[in-house]
């Protein structure tokens, strides 16, 4: 194990190295044993991912390593434990983005048919035919699933599920399964939404058992999160989230206790007659009302279970018949149930 | 450089930048439409930075070059579409310079290496960046199962759309139509096939041209060269679409076995059957009668091509054994299949001769021959169109089922003098089928002068020089080769000599390439014949496998 660590603690000190200047004295044997390290890598990567001891000990080498090297190299990014996975490909894009790399280094990473038979490691051409073949489809896809969402979202989605889910499969992986999650949303650079697009999918994946631990898992990272389930019910349109509350009590669950919250939000102004927001939440009366309406047109028992508990809840603030007292009153109105 | 013409360049950069401002969709229709034109020109452009002694040289004689490649890496059709990345690639790669004179190169060099960034990476703050980032597997593997995924997903989407279609009289799925677009730049890709095979198949039940041209013109090109590798269904529901993707396959099909008798002649049937057209006429009927045009107009134009014979006579064989592995009530009647030949003469000739019990070939065979021998009278007494048309379909259909001269001419080999006449007609009509100067009983005396030379050959050891020559001459004979060759491979197949003796007699009569080579075709026909005979003989069979081992060799 410690020949493991130390291994580790090199491979990061070279893709640190293949970011600074320094790289400009490497040649082409430098280079290929570089990537020969690097795949090494991908498969301590793959042999220990799902494996919570060992796992947790090469997390910690990385971190004292990333801290040790941002004290002397300050401009190198970090490296997380899911990144391994993909050291080749890194190292490729440092070496790539770094002006100081040599230009000899550069063309025996480029898919010349020559040195491709050789070097097969650096064919690129069927990663850039999948890439750019899944673009494409995208695009001419008008394909929104079942569900409505893009297609792009449901693929991606699925793949995160099934990631999730071999994951889950083994206990002592729930904090890592979350880490991966902080860390997409870090990446998505503060433009969330389509990533929530993606975790919708994920959660919509079909049940068994596994899935069922990645839901809970998935639901228990959202609500860890100041607010995050209901910026991401807000971000999910309605028919998304009357699907996935069909689909899980506990996502209704949640579903439910935002809209609540939402509903909370909202005062009657008696001079406009109209329901106006107290808060930052930017939700409407109209909003609100819409998310019901698609929780009711969901069939059954969503829709018998949706009426129930709006009649509740009107009951339970009093039970008015008369409008602008009682939000759950209006809605009903509004519904006309 | 006269490599490019300015015309060109000023026609592809203008494509190049309409491709990217155009709406999506006109944009994806014209690129595909200009892929195949669009690859050439890259090969040219190519070719021209090749010949350059630096980048700066190719920057000056190419001022364009720049420009065009950055626009067209960023056009996911063009990259998607195989041929022109690595053409494109290549071009990049010529312009790199491993060691930079000057600022030109030096920027260029950042240029391109920025661009191959852009290539295999995501753009960072996107999702797809964020989830391939940590998806815990490689780009390459991520990138290659989402595709998996997303093409499984849209299958399902065309084969749903297929639901009730028969119903509709129209398809009214322009997303068809769109999703077959830009599939037409992604048939090379292997996780395609599902959804070109859905896409196929949609178009089979909906019965409309819904999809692009040039998706079904690029499928049938990478099915041809086997770049891509369809579920049989799919690919019959081509042929059915297309009349023009069907030729094609029967024609590449058959310039595919004339260019390769070396291994073609081997396993023939085998060959026949693995390119589908015999499974995909007995279903379809159009199918086997285009296929049949074919190779009936390449027969006319080279009749003395006994590799073509050969060909047709397994492709029948292939069809009618598909045919019987039908349910009853799929088989369509025969006579669809056959409708310029007289019904009489299909019953005998397609049954096939392990459905004869071995001791009625010879009756059968005389039936056969005077069925055959009314319809030839017909033409000499009428002289007429019709009857020449007559005669010309009773030939071809004896030609398709040529197993049946194969087994008179085994027969001969050991057939007494008075049972000859029927089979020595036989051989005769199957290779002179026209009667022109009424030069059939001269045809007949050769073939039965030759037939009394080999059984001489064959039977008396050692082989009379006297006849040795006599065959060899009649071999020389452009009139009578054929023939003589025909009776000849059976005789060193089937007669009772020890294998020595047959080897020596063969190494002396056939010394000319060509002449083996023909020979090798008869032997493949036989070699059909008796691998759907249901008894196997295995002396023959290691004969044969001997005779055409030799053949091979020398």
């Amino acid at each position: 194990m410690e020949a493991v660590l130390r291994h580790l603690t090199n491979i990061l000190e070279l893709l640190a190295v293949s970011q600074t200047d320094r790289v400009s004295e490497w040649d082409r044997h430098t280079a290929l044993r570089a990537f020969q390290w690097a795949e090494y890598c991908e498969q301590l990567h793959s042999r220990f991912q799902s494996n919570p001891a060992v796992r947790s000990a090469l997390e910690a080498a990385l971190s004292d390593t990333n801290r040790r090297l941002r004290e002397t190299l300050p401009s190198c990014s970090p490296v997380m434990f899911s990144e391994l996975a993909q050291c080749q490909h890194m190292l490729l894009v440092h070496l790539l983005r770094n002006p100081s790399a040599p230009n000899s280094v550069i063309p025996m990473l480029f898919p010349d048919p020559k040195t491709a038979a050789q070097e097969s490691q650096f064919d690129q051409n069927s990663l850039i035919t999948c890439k750019s073949a899944f673009n494409l489809l995208c695009s001419t896809s008008d394909g929104t699933s079942s569900a409505g969402l893009q297609a792009e979202a449901v693929v991606r989605g699925t793949l995160l599920g099934d990631l999730l889910n071999s994951l889950l499969s083994r206990s002592g992986n729930d904090e890592y399964a979350r880490t991966l999650l902080d860390s997409m949303l870090h990446d998505s650079a503060g433009k969330p939404e389509s990533l929530y697009d993606v975790i919708a999918a994920a959660l919509l994946s079909p049940d068994d058992e596994t899935s069922c631990v990645t839901r809970r898992c998935v639901l228990a990272w959202l609500r860890e999160r100041e607010g995050g389930l209901s910026e991401v019910c807000r971000s999910l349109s309605p028919g998304i989230c009357a699907v996935l509350s069909r689909q899980s009590p506990e996502f209704k669950q949640e579903y439910w206790g935002v809209l609540k919250q939402w509903a909370s939000c909202l005062e009657f102004d008696v001079l406009e007659s109209l329901w106006v927001p107290t808060s930052d939440e930017p939700v409407t009366f109209m909003k609100l009302t819409d998310r019901f309406k698609d929780l009711l047109n969901s069939g059954p028992p969503l829709k018998e279970e949706t009426e129930a508990e709006l009649k509740t809840l009107k009951r339970e603030a009093g039970d008015f018949h008369v409008k602008g007292l009682c939000i759950w009153t209006d809605i009903i109105i509004q519904l006309k149930l | 450089m006269e490599a490019v013409s300015e015309t060109d360049v000023q026609f592809w950069m203008a494509k190049a930048v309409n491709w990217v401002e155009a709406t999506s969709c006109s944009a994806l229709l014209d690129t595909s439409r200009h892929l195949g034109s669009l690859r050439s020109f890259l090969q040219q452009v190519l070719q021209g930075l090749q010949q350059m002694s630096s980048t700066s040289e190719a920057m000056k004689t190419f001022p364009f070059v720049g420009q065009f490649l950055g626009r067209l890496c960023w056009n996911p059709c063009v990259i998607a579409d195989e041929r022109s990345q690595r053409l494109l690639l290549q071009c990049l790669s010529c312009l790199y310079s491993a060691e930079p004179m000057n600022a030109v190169e030096q920027k260029a060099n950042m240029w391109i290496k920025n661009m191959f960034c852009h290539l295999i990476s995501e753009e960072e703050g996107s999702v797809a960046h964020a989830t391939v980032k940590h998806a815990g597997l490689t780009p390459k593997r991520y990138h290659s199962e989402a595709l998996q995924k997303l093409v499984s997903l849209m299958t399902e989407e065309v084969i749903k759309s297929c639901d009730g279609l028969p119903n509709t009289s129209r398809c009214s799925n322009g997303n068809i139509h769109a999703m077959s677009t830009a599939c037409a730049a992604l048939v090379t890709c292997p996780q395609m096939s599902p959804l070109i095979g859905a896409l196929l198949k949609h178009s089979m039940l909906c019965g409309s041209s819904c999809l692009n041209q040039e998706f079904i013109k690029e499928v049938s090109e990478a099915l041809i060269s086997k770049m891509l590798v369809l579920e049989d269904e799919a690919v019959v529901n081509l042929w059915c679409y297309s009349p023009t993707c069907l030729e094609g396959a029967a024609v590449s099909f058959l310039e595919s076995v004339l260019s390769d008798h070396e291994t073609v002649t081997q396993s023939l049937d085998k060959h026949v059957h693995d390119s589908l057209l015999p499974q995909a006429s007995a279903d379809h009927c159009h199918i086997f009668l285009t296929v049949n045009e074919i190779y009936r107009s390449v027969l006319t134009e080279i009749d003395e091509n006994l590799a073509v014979r050969a060909l047709i006579q397994v492709f029948t064989v292939c069809f009618l054994q598909r045919r019987t592995g039908q349910k009853p009530q799929d088989r369509l009647p025969l006579r669809s299949f056959f409708p310029h030949v007289m019904p009489s003469l299909l019953t005998p000739l397609l049954t096939a001769p392990s459905e004869v019990p071995r001791e009625a070939w010879l009756d059968h065979l005389s039936w056969i021959r005077s069925l055959l021998q009314s319809v030839t009278e017909n033409e000499e007494a009428g002289e007429d169109v019709r009857a020449y048309q007559a005669v010309f379909e009773a030939w071809f259909l004896l030609v398709q089922c040529g197993y049946w001269v194969d087994t008179a001419v085994e027969l001969l080999v050991l057939a007494a003098p008075e049972n000859a006449e029927p089979l020595l007609w036989l051989l005769t009509f199957f290779h002179h089928p026209t009667n022109r100067g009424h030069q059939r009983s001269q045809q007949t005396a050769v073939a039965r002068e030759a037939w009394t030379h080999l059984r001489m050959l064959f039977l008396t050891r050692p082989p009379p020089p006297r006849h040795l020559s006599a065959v060899k001459e009649l071999l020389s004979s452009s009139l009578s080769a054929n023939l003589v060759l025909h009776l000849f491979s059976n005789f060193t197949v089937f007669s009772h000599g020890p294998v020595s003796i047959i080897t020596e007699i063969t190494d002396k009569v056939l010394t000319e390439a060509a002449v083996k080579r023909r020979a090798l075709w008869i032997l493949a026909s036989i070699r059909c014949r008796l691998n759907s005979a249901t008894m196997r003989d295995d002396r023959v069979h290691s004969r044969l496998r001997t005779l055409q081992d030799a053949l091979l060799q020398t």
